[in-house]
Parts: C-alpha cells; structure tokens; sequence
C-alpha cells in the first residue's frame, strides 16, 4: 500500500472514530421483538429506546436513552470462544480476557470485571451482588456491579444478565450513574433484559 | 489551521423550549466551578497542572464575579454549610459534566442525534430532582455550573499535529473544554447550557480568564442585551 493509500485509509478510519456525525443512530419502537447484536438473540422492549450507530464490537450493540455515558444497555450476543467481549483498544499492550467455552456463570462477571479494568483503566470497578436466573432460556447469572472510569470520580452502578449457551456467551448488561440516572431507567432496562429469548 | 477536521455545523447552545428567565425574578446560586488545567502529552493523554490549575481557578473566580452583577438576576456564590459533604456537590458537578458531554455528543451535533431526541425543538436534560437536596441551595431557584477543563498541547503534540496533517489524519493539539448550565433546582431539568469542546481564551491569565467567561455566559437567559461577541467566538 502507498504512503498515499496509507494516509487516506488512515485518515478514513480516524474520522470514523473521531466523528460521530457519521453513526446513524436509530430510533428502537416499543412493542416490537427485534434482534440484537447481529444474533439471534431477541428482546421486546416495552418502550423506546435508541440504538447508537457505534457498536462495542463485532456482536454487540447498545441502546440508550440519553447517550451512553447516562444510561448503555449493551447485548452481547453470543461472544465465540476465544474472543473478547468488545473491541481492543490495543491488543498488543493492554489485551482484553477471552470468553471460554468451558466458562461457568460464576465466571461472566468476572469477564466483565477484568474486561472494563482494562479498557476503562481503572482499577475501581467490582462486583456486587452474584445469584442465579433463568436467562435467554438458558442457565444463568445476574450480578450487579459499581465502578467509576478513569480520570472521573462519577460512581456509576451497574446489572448484568447472562449465560453460556452452545459455548457462547450471551450477556445484556445495564449501567448508569448512581446518581439519578440508573434508578430512572433500570425498570425500562430490566423489562427488556426479561423478554430476551434466543 | 494546519489540520484537516472536517467542519460539521455544531450547535453550542441549548435552551428548554418556551423557557424565560425574566431580569430580576429569580435566585441563581454560582456553584463553585470546576476547573482543571494540564498538558496534553504526545500521545494525547491528560497530564494536570496544579500551578496553572490555581492561577485559573483564581483568574475564572474573578472574572466571574465581574460577570456576575450583569447577568440580569441576583447570582450568589455556592454557600455550603459547614457539616456538608463536599462529595455530593463534587458527585452533582460530576453529573453535570457527563449530561453536557451527552448534549454535545447526542443533540448539539445534528447528525449523531437520538432519535427519541429529535422531536420538534426538544431539549430534555436533568440531574434530577435531587438537586435539590444540596445544601446551600435552599431557597435558590436556579443553580448554575460552571466547567472549564483545559489541556494545552506540549510540543510533542504540536509536532505529532503537523505529521499527521502530513498524512491527512485529524489530531488535534489541546482541549478546551466550557461548560455553563443553568439547572432549575426545583424539577432538575437543565434549562440552559451553553458547552463546547473547543472554547477560546487562555484561562492560565486574566484576560483570557474573562474572555473565557465571556464565551461560557453568552446568551444566559435574563441578561440584558450584549455588546457584539464576534471578536469571542473566532477561534483561539
């Protein structure tokens, strides 16, 4: 590839990033089953969401009400062994942990606590409360978590649901901060998580 | 500009449809503003700067409080009793930051905005109605945030700016990040907010301190009409 080449696409990517004229947000209605995450996971939200044209990765999406620093519920749907749960910032020096095939529900939460420790580079980030739930049809985990990102003292809470179906893993999780905002959507958060089905 | 940033109209300002705010009907309360000054490093990480963090906090203070009698309403400084946390208020400014980021990112750029968001006019934005519960707030009707996050770009930066317009990529060289909020204590609701991430006036002196503000209080509801502004708004 040329230097030229190289810039453009360099440039093209960057602006991708860097702009988020571009996203396309979509509005979710209420009242209707709809796939997440490019899976065959679904959900019917009972009310109205919208979806950020930015994915966190390859199977996943988010939904929010008011942008997802003020309430993200984010689906992963069906994470393949060996893949992480949403894209490396950088592979080389700060690799996310890997879903396994072989993971027990006990271990979705810590995932996701090491995932976020990493990416969101703090170390203030635990979990709460652990139980099991029937989820996706499945065997699964609810757990509830807290953390704040980097460079913010913001405390944020949040609640997870998921399960390892067919060696997948199949997670929605809801986060908000603790102030106002999570109490105002968990219930809108907790209906949608309820009606997923795979 | 050495930088190739594609322009997108960018709306910086935001106002409550049918809000009004009448000169000398409301109690505003100053909360103490939050301000944070650093270098910004080659690689575009914050470093923060406590000499000229206090040389700002100390120049944006004045400069407010000569801003203050001309805004239309009587503004007072954030008061907070002595048994207080300061971590509530310290949490609602927190709050505050993060809602005027999700304006900026979800309304004030059309193109990215949520849809639940575009219908006619709307401009619905709260940090609840828990505000409320702030101590040095009661009585007030209104309180009004102010943030300032500043990173000035070190020469690495610079350099790696001039490179990477080489390459048509879009780095940008500093962080000027202005906000001014008007929140309705009563309901929560933000009322006003005026936010941008790249605001001018070197807040590290007076007179960019006061050009700073300036910037920030352009069109708070209930002040009396302005001098022109244009000299303000260009581009530092």
């Amino acid at each position: 590839m040329s230097f030229r080449r190289l810039g453009l696409s360099v440039a093209i990517a960057a602006a991708l990033i860097s702009v988020p004229a571009i996203a396309g947000n979509k509005l979710i209605p209420a009242g209707t089953r709809i796939a997440v995450a490019k899976s065959t996971l679904t959900v019917q939200p009972a009310s109205e969401w919208n979806k950020l044209g930015a994915r966190p990765g390859r199977n996943a999406e988010t939904w929010t009400l008011d942008g997802d620093a003020l309430n993200d519920l984010t689906f992963y749907g069906g994470i393949d062994a060996g893949k992480p749960l949403f894209r490396e910032a950088d592979r080389k020096n700060r690799p996310l942990p890997t879903v396994s095939a072989t993971m027990l529900i006990t271990d979705i939460p810590a995932l996701l606590e090491s995932s976020y420790r990493i990416a969101l580079g703090t170390a203030a980030m635990s979990i709460g409360t652990v139980e099991p739930v029937t989820f996706a049809g499945g065997k699964g985990v609810r757990f509830t978590y807290a953390f704040t990102r980097q460079g913010e003292t913001l405390h944020r809470r949040g609640e997870g649901r998921g399960a390892m179906i067919g060696g997948r893993l199949y997670l929605i999780t809801y986060e908000a901060p603790a102030l106002y905002y999570f109490d105002r959507s968990v219930a809108a958060a907790r209906q949608v998580a309820d009606s997923a089905r795979l | 500009m050495l930088t190739s940033v594609p322009v997108f109209a960018q709306e910086k300002t935001g106002l409550k449809p049918g809000f009004q705010l009448k000169p000398g009907t409301a109690r505003i309360v100053l909360l103490r503003p939050s301000i944070k000054v650093g270098a910004q490093s080659t690689g575009g990480m914050f470093e923060p700067n406590a000499d000229w963090t206090a040389q700002a906090r100390e120049n944006i203070a004045a400069a407010l409080g000569l801003a203050q009698t001309s805004l239309g309403n009587i503004v007072g400084d954030y008061v907070e009793p002595g048994n207080a946390d300061p971590a509530m208020l310290a949490e609602y400014q927190e709050l505050f930051d993060a809602v005027a980021q999700s304006v900026i990112e979800y309304q004030f750029f059309p193109g990215n905005r949520l849809p639940t968001k575009k219908r006619d006019g709307q401009f619905e934005w709260s940090l609840g109605a828990d505000v409320a519960r702030l101590p040095g707030l009661a009585g007030a009707d209104y309180a009004l945030f102010v943030t300032t996050e500043d990173h000035f770009g070190s020469t690495g930066r610079k350099v790696l700016q001039v490179f990477a317009a080489l390459a048509r990529v879009p780095v940008t060289a500093g962080v000027h990040k202005g906000f001014a909020g008007l929140v309705d204590v009563r309901t929560g609701e933000l009322v006003w907010l005026n936010a941008d991430l790249q605001m001018g006036g070197d807040v590290r002196d007076a007179e960019g301190a006061q050009k700073r503000v300036r910037q920030l209080l352009e069109g708070f509801p209930g002040k009396p009409a302005d001098a022109p502004v244009t000299a303000v708004s260009a581009a530092h």
